[in-house]
């Protein structure tokens, strides 16, 4: 009896121990395209938005969706200037973040959904940016860049540039200004 | 007396990139004494910013670990039992409150899903299923939910965890 009773305990243990209690889900299809190859996941500070980069025929692009509906949320700027990367949005969802093309040079935009404006950071032309992560009430911007072949993280302020988005905030339907809902 | 003609065109490119420049209203503004903390950190990547918290992936001595930053008085927190010698790091991201970070690593061969808690100083494996090699994780700012990308035969997908 013991001799079968330890390793059905053991087994317990084991699943307890690698995340039995986590609840799971698949983000579910990216804005209609079942096998479609999606990445870079960033979620908004109540987990309302999902932001990730998908592979369409225009290059990597970032989706923006609801969850848990999966509703494609259109963002204004975020059309062109493939491909995107490195997504991040604010608590509501306000602002979203993410590297894109222009020329040749990879750019940080953020876009204000609320307002419909956009803001570029301008960096310096040895810096290579790789990575954004935005603070969720916007007050500040991290930035992965390559500089001289090294790895940097540079911190940039945004309160003056942005208004906060704090959690509890009015979630912002549709794409904003000029967009379709 | 003549003014030669580059020397205008750099004068004119100049007025024109400041009255852009006014034009474009205020430009994020670099974070002086905290670039120069991270500076000091030697080599960094991945960063995650969240309430007053960054946590990143540093360099030292060749070897790579978590390092959390608290912004408000730049100083590194004290990670027991995250960080470990034989694994290598490779994306990270914390809660607002600064409790919770998740954590992809390789450690003896496999790449794994682990969260840590700050307060219990715990670390606790979360398992792909279906079975599947995490890449890139990301923490909800509330600390309640984490999206994690994962490669299942050979495509990119996007989970979603609860965290109770």
């Amino acid at each position: 009896m013991a001799a079968l009773l330890l390793p059905a305990s053991i087994m317990l243990l084991a699943g307890c121990g690698s995340g039995a209690w986590f609840t799971r889900r698949s983000a579910g299809p990216a804005g209609g395209l079942a096998e479609v190859s999606r990445q870079e996941p960033a979620l908004s500070g109540q987990g309302r938005l999902l932001a990730s980069v998908v592979e369409r025929s225009s290059g990597t692009t970032l989706l923006l969706q609801e969850q848990p509906s999966g509703r494609v949320v259109n963002l204004r700027h975020f059309q062109r200037h493939q491909p995107h990367s490195s997504p991040s949005l604010s608590w509501n969802g306000r602002y979203v973040a993410a590297l894109v093309q222009q020329g040749s040079q990879r750019v940080p935009l953020i876009e204000d959904r609320l307002s419909g404006s956009l803001h570029r950071l301008t960096l310096p032309a040895d810096h290579t940016p790789l990575r954004l992560s935005l603070s969720p009430e916007a007050g500040r911007l991290a930035v992965q860049v390559v500089q001289n072949g090294q790895s940097r993280v540079r911190l940039f302020d945004l309160a003056g540039l942005l208004e906060p988005d704090r959690p509890g905030g009015i979630a912002i339907q549709g794409g904003g200004p000029g967009v379709p809902p | 007396m003549r003014v030669p003609l580059h020397a205008m065109a750099t004068v004119t490119l100049l007025a024109l990139t400041q009255l852009l420049g006014s034009c474009m209203g205020p430009m994020p503004r670099p974070i002086g004494p905290l670039n120069s903390r991270l500076e000091a950190l030697g080599a960094n990547r991945e960063p995650s910013l969240s309430g007053r918290w960054l946590a990143l992936i540093s360099g030292r001595g060749g070897r790579e670990q978590v390092m959390l930053l608290d912004l408000v008085n730049q100083q590194a927190q004290f990670l027991s039992g995250l960080n470990r010698a034989d694994a290598q790091p490779l994306s990270v991201s914390i809660d607002a409150a600064g409790e919770k970070i998740a954590l992809v690593r390789q450690l003896e061969g496999r790449t794994e899903l682990v969260l840590y808690r700050r307060s219990l100083q715990s670390l606790q494996p979360i398992a792909m299923v279906p079975d599947g090699v995490p890449k890139a994780v990301q923490l909800q700012a509330d600390g309640r939910q984490l999206a994690v990308q994962v490669s299942r035969n050979g495509i990119w997908q996007v989970d979603l965890v609860q965290i109770p």
